[in-house]
């Protein structure tokens, strides 16, 4: 198969000296809202302790954990700023992402022991289940640096029960066991109750020498009975109690490495673990890259520095897609999949690291005369219609049959509507891309470049997609909205309008309601709301989203469930004919 | 010779970047059309001098008027 991968068409072109300078105030925007992205995240990294009290203590941060225990270069954190319940903490108290680990593929996750010794907090099993659900997806190693002091318990009524609540983590990582996807637990500090099971639930457990781990702790043990309210005899009984279990407390790894011999190893340096846990990613499978490349690795053939020229932050503004494409993918190389068919969607091979890797994404702009075949009106990229619909289903169950990984590129308003689209059976072609996507099986990610609406978010592989979309990334110019507030004002008040107009009442009232509501969808949409609310799994910088196309090629690529031979693929043999 | 530039879709003149004279190369913005609630870039479709501006900012236009004249190279 090399004359098909080796060398493929190559595609963009070298930016024009014009379009940057009158994308100069755009890439500047941008860029100001990377920043300010970017302090956020610094703010959430700093959240309680400082890392020189903690260090005082003789303890690392689980910053330095994961500096520690990482391949330098590979960290890509996901949900830096997910807070959907907006503790106070500013986090949900744990930090992960994807890296490398002695050269392998996994998904890293740590408790932040400076925030409550990594209690746990409200909105934390949301994102531990999206962390889980992404080690299923990608099938790579779940690392976990366990330092869990706990429930929050003033506030336990947000997340200790429920459907999705703390306990579920335990589950899903006796599913994730299930399917054969190891889980390496490296123990610091106290973890009693739910951190004992954060501790007891992975593969294997590593721990440090004054790691503790139980299903009751010292606060629980001391003051187990109630007897209806408190006094001062009751409490002196208790501190002496409390006095005499924290002198011995229970799970101490005199137990559980001596005795239960739950924990495997036991060092007595913190970097100690943390060196443990790489001799296990070491004995992890994993192919290395060679097995599954098509080609040999290059750059793209333009700077990644010219997206911040090429994608405007003005949602009005109209962009080439293929341009964007050319700077991430490698060599600037492709091969279109039907591109002369459903014009307002790009469809083709492209290659991340010399590994086949399948890419979808709107196309900008009028779509030329006659366009859609269906209608009267003329057809503009970001909207979805028939041909497109149907391109992609062709698309996505051609890469399930050749099991190709796939990467979704949205910056979509939504489907056509109105009566012509509805006899062009875009709805039942919608929720037939949903089936093809189910059917197909294989990771994806998405990256919303900018709009992500209407139902066009849902079936363009959106997160929606639970069992098939690894992690979703946005932009600085990431906007998620059902529809546009301006839209959704019209929408809710034009009929009040009316009624108001007919009798006689003033207008500006409803003026005044329908700017509020357009400002509420403007403000609930950003970048930042996206990512508190879990809406994308970390805005990145326009220059990094490439690094995070290379993790999830890698990741995919590492221990695939299945396996398409490259003399059988059918789909370039399909776009060459 | 003089190669026209004509309205891909009809809308309004968001904003005009050339002027009379300006050497341009093919698939240099030219103007932007707003159209459809977006702003349209219409590009060069060869290199040459723009000889001949019809349009300005505001202004309406329909499918295949003319935007423009150039001079092509």
């Amino acid at each position: 198969m090399k004359p098909y991968f080796e060398n493929m068409e190559r595609f963009g072109k070298t930016l024009k000296q014009g379009r940057i300078k009158r994308a100069a105030a755009s890439s500047e925007q941008l860029k100001q809202t990377e920043k300010e992205i970017e302090k956020l995240k610094k703010a959430v990294e700093a959240a309680g302790f400082s890392t020189e009290k903690i260090n005082q203590r003789g303890v690392m941060t689980v910053w330095q954990r994961i500096e520690y225990l990482v391949d330098p270069g590979t960290w890509h954190p996901l949900h830096s700023l997910y807070n959907p319940l907006d503790n106070v903490e500013g986090t949900t108290n744990v930090v992960n992402g994807l890296a490398k680990i002695e050269g392998r593929w996994a998904v890293v996750i740590g408790f932040d022991n400076k925030v409550m010794a990594g209690a746990w907090l409200p909105g934390q099993s949301e994102n531990i289940l999206r962390v889980t659900d992404l080690a299923k997806r990608l099938n790579i190693p779940l690392v976990w640096l366990v330092n869990c002091s706990g429930a929050k318990l003033p506030e336990q009524e947000k997340f200790y029960a429920n459907r999705r609540g703390a306990g579920t983590p335990f589950y899903r990582h006796a599913e994730l066991q299930q399917a054969g996807i190891p889980i390496l637990a490296g123990i610091y500090g106290t973890n009693p109750a739910g951190g004992g099971y954060q501790s007891i639930s992975p593969t294997i457990l590593i721990a440090h020498k004054d790691a503790n781990i139980a299903v009751g702790g010292v606060g629980i043990v001391s003051g187990m009975a109630p007897r209806g309210g408190f006094d001062v005899e009751m409490l002196e009984e208790l501190i002496e109690k409390t006095r005499e279990f924290s002198a011995s407390p229970p799970g101490t790894m005199a137990t559980h490495f001596d005795v239960t011999g739950f924990v495997s190893r036991v060092y007595e340096e913190e970097t100690g673990v943390l060196d443990g846990l790489k001799d296990y990613m070491k004995a992890i499978p994993a192919y290395k890259p060679e097995f599954f490349r098509v080609a040999t690795p290059k750059a793209p053939e333009f700077p990644i520095e010219d997206l911040y020229s090429l994608l405007p932050a003005n949602q009005k503004e109209v962009y080439n897609f293929d341009e964007v494409l050319a700077r991430l993918v490698d060599g600037s190389e492709h091969m279109e999949f039907r591109p002369d068919y459903g014009p307002e969607m790009y469809t083709g091979l492209c290659k991340v690291d010399g590994m086949l890797v399948a890419c979808i994404g709107n196309r900008q702009g009028f779509l030329g005369k006659g366009y859609p075949e269906y209608a009267d009106y003329p057809g503009i990229g970001g909207k979805l219609y028939r041909q497109g619909l149907i391109k992609m289903n062709e698309f996505v169950t051609l890469c399930g049959r050749d099991r190709i990984p796939i990467i979704w590129f949205q910056d979509t308003s939504g489907i056509d509507v109105g009566e012509l689209a509805e006899k062009a059976e875009l709805l039942g072609l919608g929720q037939a891309l949903i089936y093809s996507i189910q059917q197909t099986d294989v990771p994806m990610m998405l990256v919303v470049l900018r709009k992500g609406s209407a139902a066009a978010h849902y079936i363009l592989g959106g997160p929606t997609a639970n069992r098939h979309n690894a992690f979703t990334l946005g932009t600085p110019a990431t906007e998620i909205a059902v529809m546009h507030g301006e839209t959704a004002a019209v929408a809710t008040y034009s009929r009040r309008a009316l009624k108001e107009k007919d009798a006689g009442r003033p207008l500006q009232p409803i003026v005044d309601k329908m700017n509020a509501l357009a400002q509420h969808y403007h403000d609930h949409s950003q970048p930042d709301y996206c990512a508190q609310y879990g809406l994308v799994d970390e805005i990145v910088k326009l220059q990094d989203l490439r690094s995070y196309m290379q993790a999830f090629a890698g990741a995919a690529y590492q221990n695939p469930t299945s396996i398409c031979p490259r003399h059988q693929l059918l789909l370039p043999r399909s776009i060459k004919g | 010779m003089a190669t026209e530039v004509l309205v891909p879709l009809a809308g309004n003149i968001w904003v005009v970047l050339v002027n009379v004279g300006d050497e341009v190369e093919e698939d240099d913005e030219l103007l932007v059309i707003e159209a459809l609630k977006m702003e349209n870039p219409v590009y060069a479709p060869c290199d040459g001098t723009v000889t001949e501006i019809r349009v300005k900012k505001g202004d309406v236009v329909e499918d295949d008027d003319v935007l423009m004249i150039i001079e092509e190279s």
